[in-house]
């Protein structure tokens, strides 16, 4: 008998429990055709679509920050850098109403050239980064320390400057770590609820049909809140049923890699 | 010339060490005698408690690894994903330091690089041989050998070629090893003994 598995999976259990209790009422006695209506199916694509664009950004935005601070310790950097993740997710929506309002002389700028956060696809994948891109850097950052710097020591000792060794020495040997960020990432951007039914509850105008789309969390609740508690339950099972087929392609890629 | 005259502590481990040459010079000291440690803070990787390092005249010691000319090389020290012709060419343009194709046929033919292929799928006495041929065409101030030439056949005649093209280039060499009786081939030989140093000859 090998206790330490049993240890190790009943509390996983847990986990996959609220999970498995979704998808059997969801798709079974509490199915609903509000559901998996074309709103849901809209409303989930829209997730995907800012959830991808938010991770994209954020390895292009935040490795190089993440391996700065990998190499500096800076303890100022990192606590600005967790901020996001240790505060209730709606001041963030709350923080970003503020920044781009036409009350404020920020909110008047970012106006001015176009920067219009509100119920914008901009917006979404902003609060989305926001609230993601810490759990990234906190993914890279330890990749990043347990790195062999010997190549980096070796680039930087034949005179390479430092943004040359992270382009050339640094980035190549770290494609799977990268990759496996992302991921985490991705999860969480496609989890979140709290800022993005300040910032971004539904878009005003978007491209690909999107216009009037919510994402998903955000359908789901106001499903729930509208006393509609079997569509709820179903466009949540559906929105299960489509991400984890998503994560489970994605992991075995990044697997091979 | 190498002028090192440096002093830290880890934990229990306190380096203390001074080298006062130039040419090929040997340190040789058994595991944990502090030797990747001291070229450590020759090259920069790591900074001293105390003390300077010097290349040429010039005190390095407070200038970031980028600038003070000083190649570390490791079996490990290589650049990812590159061609050997490439990996050769790679540190002389980081620097911006001119070399002619003749000088890298001279150098690949020194050091019996006959082959081809991304250095990093090469085995690790063939990796080894590259890696330490590009610091060379980098034309850097001084080449730190972190145990680096141990894995490379016919070792003493590589050794010999390579010192010699450094000495060509007047390029300091200085390298650690297990064996003392490495010391022969080089122009002088310092011991370390507990994070102690002691010159030989």
């Amino acid at each position: 008998m090998n206790w330490l598995r049993i240890l190790a999976f009943v509390p996983l259990a847990l986990l996959v429990l609220p999970v498995v209790a979704l998808l059997y009422w969801g798709f079974g006695p509490m199915i609903s055709s509000q559901g998996y209506s074309t709103q849901v199916f809209r409303s989930i694509f829209l997730t995907l679509l800012a959830s991808t664009f938010t991770v994209l950004a954020e390895v292009v935005l935040f490795t190089p920050l993440s391996y700065y601070l990998a190499r500096n310790r800076n303890a100022l950097a990192e606590t600005f850098a967790d901020i996001p993740a240790s505060v209730p997710h709606p001041i963030i929506g709350i923080a970003l109403v503020v920044l781009d309002s036409p009350l404020t002389p920020t909110g008047r700028f970012l106006l001015s050239i176009g920067v219009n956060f509100f119920n914008t696809m901009l917006g979404l994948v902003t609060a989305l980064t926001i609230v993601s891109a810490p759990i990234y850097i906190k993914a890279m950052q330890p990749y990043f320390e347990s790195m062999n710097r010997a190549p980096e020591d070796f680039a930087l000792g034949m005179g390479a400057s430092r943004l040359r060794t992270f382009g050339s020495v640094v980035l190549p040997n770290s494609i799977r770590g990268i990759l496996s960020a992302a991921l985490i990432a991705l999860s969480r951007a496609m989890s979140e609820f709290g800022s993005i039914a300040i910032i971004a509850y539904v878009l005003l105008s978007a491209p690909l049909g999107l216009t009037g789309a919510s994402p998903a969390s955000v359908t789901i609740f106001n499903l729930y809140d509208a006393g509609d508690l079997n569509a709820a339950v179903t466009a949540s099972a559906v929105l299960i049923a489509v991400s984890i087929p998503i994560m489970v392609a994605l992991r075995v890629v990044q697997r091979r890699k | 010339m190498l002028q090192v005259r440096a002093s830290l502590k880890r934990g229990l481990f306190n380096l203390d060490a001074e080298i006062n040459d130039s040419g090929f010079i040997c340190l040789s000291g058994l595991n944990g005698s502090g030797k990747s440690t001291l070229l450590n803070v020759i090259a920069g990787v790591l900074k001293p408690d105390a003390g300077f390092v010097k290349t040429g005249s010039k005190d390095v010691t407070k200038l970031p690894m980028e600038q003070r000319g000083v190649v570390l090389v490791t079996p490990d020290s290589l650049i990812p994903n590159l061609e050997v012709d490439r990996h050769l060419v790679w540190g002389a343009s980081a620097r911006k330091v001119q070399i002619d194709g003749e000088s890298i046929t001279r150098t690949k033919e020194a050091l019996g690089i006959t082959y081809h292929g991304r250095v990093d799928r090469l085995s690790l006495g063939m990796r080894e041989r590259v890696s330490l041929a590009t610091a060379l065409l980098s034309k850097p101030k001084a080449i730190l050998v972190d145990e680096a030439f141990s894995n490379i056949d016919h070792r003493e005649d590589f050794i010999r070629s390579f010192a010699l093209l450094c000495k060509a280039e007047t390029i300091d060499l200085m390298h650690t090893t297990q064996r003392s009786e490495d010391a022969n081939l080089a122009d002088h030989h310092y011991e370390l003994v507990a994070g102690l140093t002691s010159k030989a000859f």
